[in-house]
């Protein structure tokens, strides 16, 4: 095994001791060194920099505390995510949150395939494809919402001429509609990417093998390379599903959340920031979390083994 | 190999022309609102009647925007270097080696890239404050590392556990040094994630606004996109839509030419020969 | 071997980190005192027009050495404005000494004990001369927080090509529309629907107009009732009849304007700044480009406009407050006033500037300005003045969803469980 080779180098340095029961050898210890020496720095980083405002946002959750009136803060337990939770315009926001997630991760899945296949396999002009394909994910969110806006205000906008100086920002469904079109153009490229790099891993070999053997480009796609895809498109998946999820620059640039098209995150900005209440606000913050975690989990669990540190790392 | 014939050819140019209209009608889009003057963008027109330079002259001209340019490129390139460094580190041991806590890594770093962002702001401004880091390059480099290390860690961690191994104990028994063996066998193969997670933790921090509108108070480290929501119009009311046009413009030209320089390296693939199933 | 070169380059990442963070520490030792003369830093919004700039630079002079003005810019949008300033004082942040504040943020600042009091002098300088109503916007518990810089009201704006006489009432005015529409001809009439600050603002005007309010004058209860079924059934029928401008549910204050430019518009309420955009854009329609007085809703009573602007107050934790109350007085002179109204397109709060010819040129519209600027409605004064906006305009916006007497009882419980600060905000 791989893993052997670099444990040998490290036993070779010193003298060999004989393994007692209950003791770990001393390759399996030097491993252990390694592998926490290796990931010290990236978790002194993110514990440094996130493990007090998280804990200090879980514990705003609890409290009732208005910015402005620093002295009157209470603890007051569970009662904020109680209001949160009774109150139908969280569930309205997680309704409309859920469409916008559902609906543009799917488009965004199926898109973001043909578009990796094109990168991957066009045989010419694959420069410019590729570097297309990735400027929409470079153009600044606000811009390129803005120029969503005015593309679809009627009078100024070429998207309106084109559908007969139809207003779509001005009712819910239609607004729907048109954040998700702003989400999948802007994000498809991040999908695009992933799953190129997914699909730069499955081996010609085996393509040219099946090939031979008669399989049609749908089989090859579905039985080798798809199979083989699966960390990749886990990893795509689960990244663009938690931030779909959080949506926010879209949605306040276009409707500010008018017309009932307002996401849980612009409910938790609005309590946050423009009520002041930390507490409301972090418990609405907490309740996303939750949520994202929940989606998390499944993806997880439905992927299985392709998951990142499952123990596959021995070869 | 035969030279591919000419439906084949139709095909894939077909493709790549939908491909590339659909990305950048909308990215012609915009530059044509940023060449637009602000009585031009009552015209229902795609393209304006009536061209100018204002909008560019504007900005370019202004300082408040030169500057935040500036500090995306530095505090993005400075960012991304130090989060794939760390994560390519950390992926290592993910993906290869036995450690107990591999778990709570994971975990961990997934709790991160969920947790939302609005909630972390007020926290993390007290904490740069009493910290002298507010408005400063490292009071944005600090946070981006830590927010684009989950994604770099999952990413980077998913292809180095398709890296078959055996080619570094190959290259060992053919006499090769674990150094040499690393650069010259493992490194290409693992060039692909990096180039990969490289672009997107920097594309990461160049879209970031949250905390570069909280975190910041001058241009001393605003960064482009923060700088955007102080654009303001001929009045209080009008919306500059044709200096954030142009704004949008010349900040994504650094991206074009980012993205031309490194897509090369995105895909290099499994050398023929090397792996058989 | 690679544990070695691992632990040399975790060292260097951590050295280069110390030296990221010490140069970002000496870089954010600016304000440090000391030898020369005092900063002020003056927190507003950008001003293109570079009427603040040349304020600054003349106030500075004028302080014959004592202080001097830096302007520091806050983002464009009123809540972006407002966030950055909230954060930072909530921070007890020193380095912020006076401040550009809407008028609906005096009553929340003062109450959190981020503005000093004007006394005195000071008090009776800004009181000089200056519109009632804009004092009044300052003004919380009986002490006047800020001084009034700038000002800004909606006047009607209408086609003189379309309508020879411009309309009274809103019923007339809509009815007016329908007529024109009726004809073939542009018909819109413009008014700002989105769901923000300005659907409050048109909502405010209206129930004023109709005698009521939102809150009592001790701002501890709801008031509304019949003045604001009146108005709500008002805003209603526009909405629903073919005055309505399509995309209204979310046009605020530029796109109106860009409307009308555009030719699909007979009638428009909105702010000055109209006039001199239209003088550039389109110079055609600019010769029948017309203003009159607000639309009145009770006929023969004129309508009280809400009343728009900016006040400069000091903050608490300024280190030179004396100092900062004297540049503020400066800063909103008449000299600059003047200037902000010519070069910078905001109206002044000085009265007897109404008077001056100097504004006349630029501001043909003057008179009636300053007679809806004397009769101006504030919009409701207490420090949870944004829950309380939030919950109206997510009932006013979309205007067609509007059911005049539910949405009536909808606002009062809301706001009532908004001054309690109960429950979430939409």
């Amino acid at each position: 095994m791989s893993v052997q080779s670099q444990a040998a180098t490290v036993r070779a340095a010193e003298q060999a001791r004989p393994t007692r029961r209950g003791r770990l050898s001393e390759g399996a210890r030097a491993e252990r060194r390694l592998g926490w020496l290796l990931c010290a720095p990236a978790v002194i980083v993110m514990i440094a920099v996130t493990a007090y405002p998280i804990a200090y946002a879980v514990y705003l959750s609890l409290e009732r505390y208005n910015l402005e009136i620093p002295s009157a803060v209470k603890f007051v337990g569970l009662s904020n995510y109680g209001a949160v939770l009774g109150s139908w315009y969280w569930w309205h926001a997680l309704i409309v949150t859920l469409i916008i997630t559902v609906a543009s991760v799917a488009i965004e899945l199926v898109l973001g395939m043909l578009l990796a296949l094109l990168m991957h396999r066009t045989i010419f002009g694959r420069n410019t494809v590729r570097t297309s394909a990735l400027i929409p994910y470079g153009i600044v969110t606000v811009a390129a919402a803005y120029s969503w806006f005015f593309a679809w205000t009627p009078g100024t906008g070429y998207l309106s001429a084109l559908t007969g100086s139809s207003a779509p920002l001005s009712h819910t469904g239609q607004a729907i509609a048109v954040i998700i079109l702003a989400e999948v153009w802007k994000t498809t490229p991040f999908m695009a990417l992933l799953l190129l790099a997914g699909l730069s891993l499955v081996p010609e070999d085996l393509q040219r093998a099946a090939k031979v053997d008669g399989a049609t480009a749908w089989q090859r796609f579905v039985r080798i390379t798809l199979p083989l895809m699966k960390p990749a498109i886990l990893v795509a998946l689960l990244f663009r599903t938690l931030d779909a999820f959080r949506i926010f620059d879209n949605i306040y640039i276009l409707t500010k959340g008018g017309n009932s098209t307002g996401s849980v995150s612009i409910l938790g900005y609005d309590n946050l920031f423009g009520a002041l209440n930390l507490g409301i606000g972090s418990a609405i913050s907490i309740l996303i979390f939750i949520c994202v975690a929940i989606i998390a989990v499944l993806f997880i669990k439905g992927f299985g083994t392709a998951a990142p540190g499952t123990d596959t790392g021995r070869r | 190999m035969a030279r591919p014939d000419t439906g084949k050819k139709v095909g894939w140019g077909a493709a790549n022309t939908i491909a590339v209209a659909l990305t950048l009608i909308p990215v012609l889009w915009i530059v044509s609102l940023s060449f637009k003057t602000p009585a031009g963008i009552l015209d229902a027109t795609f393209w304006p009647k009536q061209w100018t330079w204002s909008n560019y002259s504007s900005i370019l001209q202004s300082s408040q925007f030169i500057r935040p340019l500036l500090n995306s490129i530095g505090i993005g390139v400075i960012a991304t270097v130090i989060a794939v460094l760390l994560a390519s580190m950390a992926a290592y041991a993910v993906a290869r080696l036995a450690f107990p806590g591999k778990q709570v890594l994971i975990g961990m770093a997934l709790l991160i890239a969920m947790f939302p962002a609005i909630s972390l702001v007020t926290p993390m401004f007290n904490i740069e404050r009493a910290l002298g880091l507010f408005d400063t390059w490292p009071g944005l480099i600090i946070p981006y590392v830590a927010f684009g290390l989950p994604l770099g860690i999952y990413i980077l961690s998913a292809f180095f556990r398709e890296i078959p191994w055996e080619l570094e104990k190959a290259a060992k028994m053919d006499g090769a040094t674990p150094f040499q063996a690393f650069t010259k066998v493992i490194a290409p193969l693992a060039a692909p994630g990096m180039v990969t997670t490289a672009i997107l933790v920097f594309l990461f921090c160049w879209n970031e606004f949250l905390f570069a509108i909280s975190l910041t108070s001058t241009i001393s480290a605003r960064t482009a996109p923060a700088a955007l929501a102080f654009f303001s119009g001929s009045s209080q009311f009008t919306s500059p839509t044709g200096p954030i046009s142009a704004a949008a413009v010349v900040i994504t030209i650094p991206i074009i030419i980012f993205v031309l320089f490194f897509q090369r390296r995105i895909v290099a693939g499994l050398t023929s020969g090397a792996v058989k199933g | 071997m690679r544990a070695e070169s691992d632990r040399v380059r975790h060292r260097v990442a951590v050295l280069v980190g110390a030296a990221l963070a010490a140069s970002g520490l000496a870089a954010c030792g600016t304000n440090s005192g000391g030898a020369g003369p005092v900063t002020l830093n003056y927190y507003i919004y950008p001003d293109t027009s570079g009427a603040t700039d040349q304020a600054v630079a003349s106030c500075t002079k004028q302080s014959h050495g004592k202080y001097t003005i830096s302007y520091q810019q806050l983002p464009t949008a009123s809540d972006g404005q407002r966030l950055q300033l909230v954060r930072r004082l909530a921070a007890h942040d020193n380095t912020i000494d006076i401040m550009g504040l809407d008028v609906t943020w005096e009553a929340e600042f003062a109450q959190a004990g981020w503005l000093l009091p004007w006394t005195g002098s000071n008090k009776r300088q800004a009181e000089h001369d200056t519109l009632k109503p804009m004092l009044e916007t300052a003004t919380w518990k009986g002490k006047l927080y800020a001084v009034p810089d700038n000002t800004n009201t909606q006047l009607l704006w209408y086609r003189s090509d379309l309508v020879k006489t411009p309309p009274k009432t809103w019923t007339e005015m809509i009815d007016d529309s329908i007529k024109l529409a009726k004809q073939g001809k542009p018909h819109l009439i413009e008014i700002q629907g989105a769901q923000y600050e300005g659907a409050t603002v048109w909502f405010n005007t209206m129930l004023a107009s109709a005698g009521g309010s939102v809150l009592t004058p001790d701002a501890a209860h709801v008031s509304l009732g019949k003045p604001a079924i009146k108005a709500l059934t008002i805003m209603k029928r526009l909405a629903t009849s073919v005055a309505a401008d399509p995309s209204l549910d979310v046009q605020q204050e530029n796109d109106n304007r860009l409307a009308m430019e555009g030719g699909t518009a007979a009638f428009q309420l909105n702010y000055p700044f109209v006039y001199p955009s239209m003088k550039a854009d389109n110079p055609k329609m600019f010769k029948s480009f017309k203003w009159a007085p607000y639309p009145e809703v009770i006929p023969g009573q004129p309508a009280h406009v809400t009343i728009g602007g900016i006040d400069l107050g000091v903050s608490s934790y300024s280190r030179y407050p004396k100092l900062a109350f004297q540049a503020a007085l400066c800063l909103r002179n008449r000299a600059n006033q003047l200037r902000g109204a010519l070069v910078g397109g905001v109206p002044p709060t000085i009265i007897s500037l109404y008077s001056d010819p100097k504004l006349f040129g630029g501001y043909p519209f003057h008179a009636d300005i300053l007679k809806e600027l004397e009769n101006a409605s504030v919009r409701p004064k207490t420090p949870l003045y944004q829950v309380v906006s939030i919950n109206i305009s997510h009932l006013v916006s979309p205007p067609a969803g509007i059911n005049a007497k539910s949405t009536e009882k909808q606002m009062v419980s809301q706001i009532n469980n908004a001054l309690q600060s109960k429950g979430l905000i939409p």
